[in-house]
């Protein structure tokens, strides 16, 4: 018995001292970045999580991109030129390598624009492509010919991001995936499944590659340990804070706490075919009973923003003279005490684990105590969809939801929510239709500006959807590191600095 | 002995089967991965195609056969979320989570053992009572509590270990005392009540009388006489430390299976999800066999009743 103790003890021991040894130290400039999860891909036209692209977008060039202040600037493509309703010719900029040492042409982004279109690829990031219907190289000129005149075009395109013809070709899809080779600031160096991705700075690129020589991006899934990671200095940058860990950060004088409002916009859908929200009393009750200034300043604290319109500031279209919505509870409970039994008809507000419940139960308080029935139907996130996508029918009475397009127009946020065509719009009002399909292929930013203003003061005045908040994301960081977040929450390494 | 192993086998197979059959219905009772796996923009017909990439367009029986011929020829499947096949990704956390269940189950018997040994042979004194104390504030703490408080004093106050993160043996402390706290209590109660069982003993008593010393009655006598009920929790222990994992690696971020785990269900990455419950299903069948044909031959009288 003594030896099988000793047997097991030295088994134990062994285990133990078979940790590989320390790895090698950082050097001073180095970047550690704590995520939440670890990257689906770093394939740019697979998935395309924050996780995913925090990192793959320092591996890539896009075909454009988006400068902090939110403008559509150059980066692989140094001018574009609208040549007819369908077609756009883009000049690609000369002298950009990959990371293997050979140059970027027309050829490659002409590739990367087929890979993504291909329905046999199958990448999750099609829908956002497929209005281009052909692509084609001309010298240093290359045309996209789209399937009808599509203004956000240009808008998608800053998410395009350009691989290597050669390598994909060569290596395939999932070797690719593996081992990255793209003509980015930073070049893929390991990716330790699980633990990190490795990059380090590409000395030769075309334009300004960023102050650290190395970043190492983590996946540390628990947002306790991220903001500890911070403190104890073991991390430079942590995302996906909430506000109680960065009330933690506030006062110490060696982090910072950085927030961006983003384009994800939250708002509570309505069944316009179902008692009590048939009635516009009803809907403009529920609306007056809600504070939404009440919910981003008390409960999320974050930097959210109140908003009255399917859309934020960070989105082409946005009206940023349409008042907000009032928060009068008072006037509320007058509406549904003239008409008790219609208030009183129960009502279920769907929501899955994924949204912030915190909300959720807040607005089914308000709306409850101004005399209205609202029961929380929580549940798992294919239910969910499946019950918000569903007829008027079989759809619930309210729903929570946050939207984002990752394209900042507002085509992508308020075409799917409010036109009769959408499986997630409950809405079908033929004026709004109207104005939503001009907007989607109006060439002319101010005729699609003027449909939008009147869109969302249709939405406004007859309450078809409450929108209730942009919502924001929160970051910390050492005190020294100069970081700028934005709406489309990247993270271009090559836009940060360390103060001296 | 051939005759026991076949039955024995046959009823693993089953096991097996049963297994793969649950893991396959219960995982389409959840509903279609598909919708999670587009962006909240795709359209219907982007969710149908898919669903016709994925496979998941084929009647329900189709799909059911050919995941059953995946399953006999150990093909996993194939992560759609990471473009890699399933067995790879696991494969490559299994090392990690085998680190740190040794480093628990080192900290539960390094520790556990001489605290239930003192408890024993304090037994009615303050000391005994304390000790006691703590163990069950051991026993009593959540993981995911204590383990953050860990990070807190050691890693941001005091900077004496890494606060997460894997690489160093420095890495592997914290992580293993949080996983192993629960089961250093457990070893501490058995051990405390094995010894004190001894202590009653006759054969104790004579020792005692002849002039034999505690230290040496400790040495020779009660820890091995003691040993045979801890051996036997260790077994259930380390289960136990397996499914603790997924707590105590996602607080540290250290890389093994039960992180995987939690990183794959975020993901939505249902193959991998199923390749993970699978595996741990197919470990406990196979370790539950693996006993039974041990212990038939440590004890013929078992093979003689599993006829």
């Amino acid at each position: 018995m003594k030896q099988t103790m000793k047997g097991l003890l030295a088994g134990v021991a062994l285990a133990v001292l078979a940790t590989p040894a320390l790895t090698t130290a950082a050097f001073a400039r180095d970047i550690t970045i704590d995520l939440a999860g670890e990257p689906s891909s770093l394939d740019p036209h697979m998935q395309w999580n924050p996780d995913s692209y925090y990192v793959y977008r320092n591996v890539f060039d896009n075909l454009v991109t988006r400068d902090n202040a939110g403008e559509i600037v150059p980066q692989v493509a140094i001018g574009w030129e609208q040549v007819s309703d369908t077609e756009m010719a883009f000049t690609i900029r000369e002298g950009i390598t990959f990371h293997d040492g050979e140059p970027l042409t027309a050829e490659d982004v002409v590739y990367s624009v087929k890979r993504i279109t291909d329905p046999e690829f199958g990448s999750p990031q099609l829908g956002q492509f497929n209005q281009i219907v052909d692509a084609t190289a001309e010298g240093n000129v290359v045309t996209l010919t789209t399937d009808g005149p599509y203004p956000a075009l240009l808008a998608q395109l800053v998410k395009l991001s350009i691989v290597p013809q050669h390598v994909v070709e060569e290596v395939g899809a999932e070797a690719f995936n593996a081992a990255p080779v793209g003509s980015g600031p930073y070049a893929f160096e390991a990716w330790n499944r699980g633990v990190d991705v490795r990059l380090t700075r590409n000395d030769a690129y075309w334009g300004e590659a960023g102050p650290f020589e190395a970043a190492i991006f983590r996946a540390v899934p628990d947002a306790a340990t991220r903001v500890a990671d911070l403190q104890a200095g073991t991390a430079d940058l942590v995302v996906s804070i909430d506000a109680d860990a960065g009330a933690q950060l506030s006062g110490n004088p060696e982090v910072q706490l950085l927030s961006a409002p983003t384009e994800r916009v939250g708002y509570v859908g309505l069944n316009l075919d179902k008692p009590p929200f048939n009635d516009l009393e009803m809907r403009k009750a529920a609306s007056l009973a809600i504070d939404r200034q009440g919910i981003t300043d008390g409960l999320l604290q974050a930097g959210e923003v109140p908003m009255s319109q399917m859309s934020s500031p960070a989105h082409f279209g946005y009206n940023p003279d349409l008042p907000l919505f009032e928060y009068n509870p008072e006037q509320a409970a007058e509406i549904t005490v003239a008409n008790p039994d219609l208030a009183g008809t129960p009502a279920t507000l769907a929501t899955a684990p994924v949204f912030d419940q915190r909300i959720v139960q807040a607005v089914q308080q308000m709306l409850n105590d101004v005399g209205f029935n609202v029961s929380i139907s929580m549940t798992d996130m294919p239910t969910y969809l499946g019950i918000v996508r569903s007829e008027p029918a079989e759809n619930s009475e309210l729903s929570f939801g946050r939207w984002s397009c990752a394209c900042q127009d507002a085509d992508g946020i308020a075409y799917p929510t409010l036109h009769s065509d959408s499986s997630w719009s409950r809405v079908n009002v033929p004026e709004l239709d109207t104005l939503l399909e001009e907007a989607r292929v109006s060439l002319d930013p101010e005729v699609r500006q003027a449909a939008y203003n009147e869109v969302h003061q249709i939405v406004r005045d007859n309450y078809y959807l409450l929108p209730m908040y942009q919502a924001a994301v929160l970051y910390g960081a050492t005190a020294e590191l100069q970081f700028e977040p934005t709406a489309n929450e990247s993270m271009f390494l090559n836009r940060m600095s360390i103060a001296e | 002995m051939l005759r026991f192993l076949l039955h024995r086998g046959g009823q693993a197979l089953i096991a097996a089967f049963g297994v793969v059959t649950l893991v396959f219905f219960i995982q389409r009772l959840t509903g279609d991965p598909t919708a999670l796996l587009l962006p909240e923009t795709a359209t219907q017909a982007d969710i149908e195609a898919m669903r016709a990439t994925l496979g998941l367009d084929r009647p329900l029986g189709v799909q059911y056969l050919d995941f059953l011929r995946d399953m006999v020829t150990f093909d996993l499947g194939r992560s759609f979320v990471q473009n890699a096949p399933a067995w790879d990704i696991i494969a490559s956390r299994i090392p990690q989570t085998l680190q740190l269940a040794a480093g628990a189950l080192a900290v539960a018997l390094l520790i556990g053992l001489p605290l239930g040994l003192l408890m024993a042979l304090t037994r009615g004194r303050a000391v005994s009572r304390w000790i006691m104390g703590l163990v069950l504030a051991c026993q009593s703490m959540p993981t995911f509590w204590s383990g953050i408080m860990m990070i807190l004093v050691f890693g941001v106050w005091l900077r004496w270990l890494p606060s997460s993160g894997t690489g160093t043996l420095a890495h592997l402390v914290m992580p293993s005392i949080a996983l192993g706290l629960l089961s250093l209590a457990t070893y501490a109660r058995i051990t405390r009540s094995a010894v004190l069982d001894e202590l009653g003993k006759d054969y104790v008593r004579s020792a005692r009388a002849r002039g034999v010393g505690i230290r040496r009655l400790v040495s020779r006598h009660l820890m091995r006489n003691s040993a045979i009920p801890v051996i036997s929790i260790t077994a259930l222990e380390i289960s136990q430390l397996l499914a603790g994992a997924v707590i105590v690696e996602t607080v540290f971020a250290w890389p093994g299976l039960g992180l995987l785990t939690v990183q794959s269900i975020a993901a939505r990455d249902f193959v991998v999800v199923q390749a993970v419950v699978l595996l741990g299903a197919f470990v406990t069948i196979f370790a539950n066999l693996a006993a039974d044909i041990l212990y038939s031959v440590v004890d013929p009288r078992v093979r003689l009743e599993g006829k």
